[in-house]
């Protein structure tokens, strides 16, 4: 077991940091290659400079809690405003001009005041 | 990285869209009547702060109070123009 940024990874997974919020493919990729580890690495297999360095790295991103409530914010400032775009997002609905005849799963799941993922 | 795709909405070169609105500044104590208009595409303008337009929907023109936020928005961000369907019983049938 190794934390990472306050979580626990079992050693046989990829040293993969998709497993933040707010961690994508593109960013995990630079951040890895920073510190020369490789895409198909072990977390087993990295030494203990590598983790914190990554540590360090990643307490300067805004991920995790920190991103989810800042969207949050931006949406609550729409609907405070008294927004198109605010009420769509309460409404539960596309908020971009997108049709709602078909089609609005993604809208109909993510898209509230209190945004959850 | 690209920045947000809403920055490239308009050019920057452009600037923002002004409209020639009849603002009057209210000497202090006095009332103005809110400010009548069509014009839905204008910017907010940070000079707009505290003052009251009526905006135009297509139908009626909606009440907004310019606050703070809203420096940078449009004017008909503000005035919803569709209605949400209800469903009326036909009478005579």
């Amino acid at each position: 077991m190794v934390f990472v940024f306050g979580v626990n990874f079992p050693e046989q997974r990829l040293a993969s940091l998709e497993r933040f919020y707010g961690v994508g493919p593109q960013l995990s990729e630079r951040l890895m290659a920073r510190f020369h580890i490789h895409p198909t690495a072990k977390i087993g297999a990295l030494g203990g400079r590598q983790i914190t360095d990554l540590n360090a790295e990643l307490t300067k991103l805004t991920i995790e809690n920190d991103l989810r409530r800042k969207i949050q914010d931006n949406i609550k400032r729409l609907r405070d405003m008294g927004s198109y775009r605010g009420r769509r997002h309460a409404m539960g609905l596309p908020v971009r001009g997108q049709k709602t005849r078909t089609q609005i799963t993604t809208a109909r799941r993510l898209n509230r005041v209190d945004r959850k993922g | 990285m690209f920045p947000t795709r809403a920055l490239c909405a308009r050019s920057i070169w452009k600037g923002p869209h002004i409209v020639p609105l009849p603002i009057v500044r209210p000497a202090a104590g006095e009332r103005v009547a809110p400010i009548k208009t069509q014009a839905r595409s204008a910017t907010i303008l940070p000079n707009f702060v505290g003052l009251k337009f009526q905006v135009h929907n297509g139908k009626i023109y909606n009440d907004v109070l310019i606050t703070e936020d809203m420096v940078g928005h449009k004017l008909g961000e503000f005035s919803p123009t569709r209605k949400r369907f209800t469903y009326k019983q036909t009478k005579n049938k």
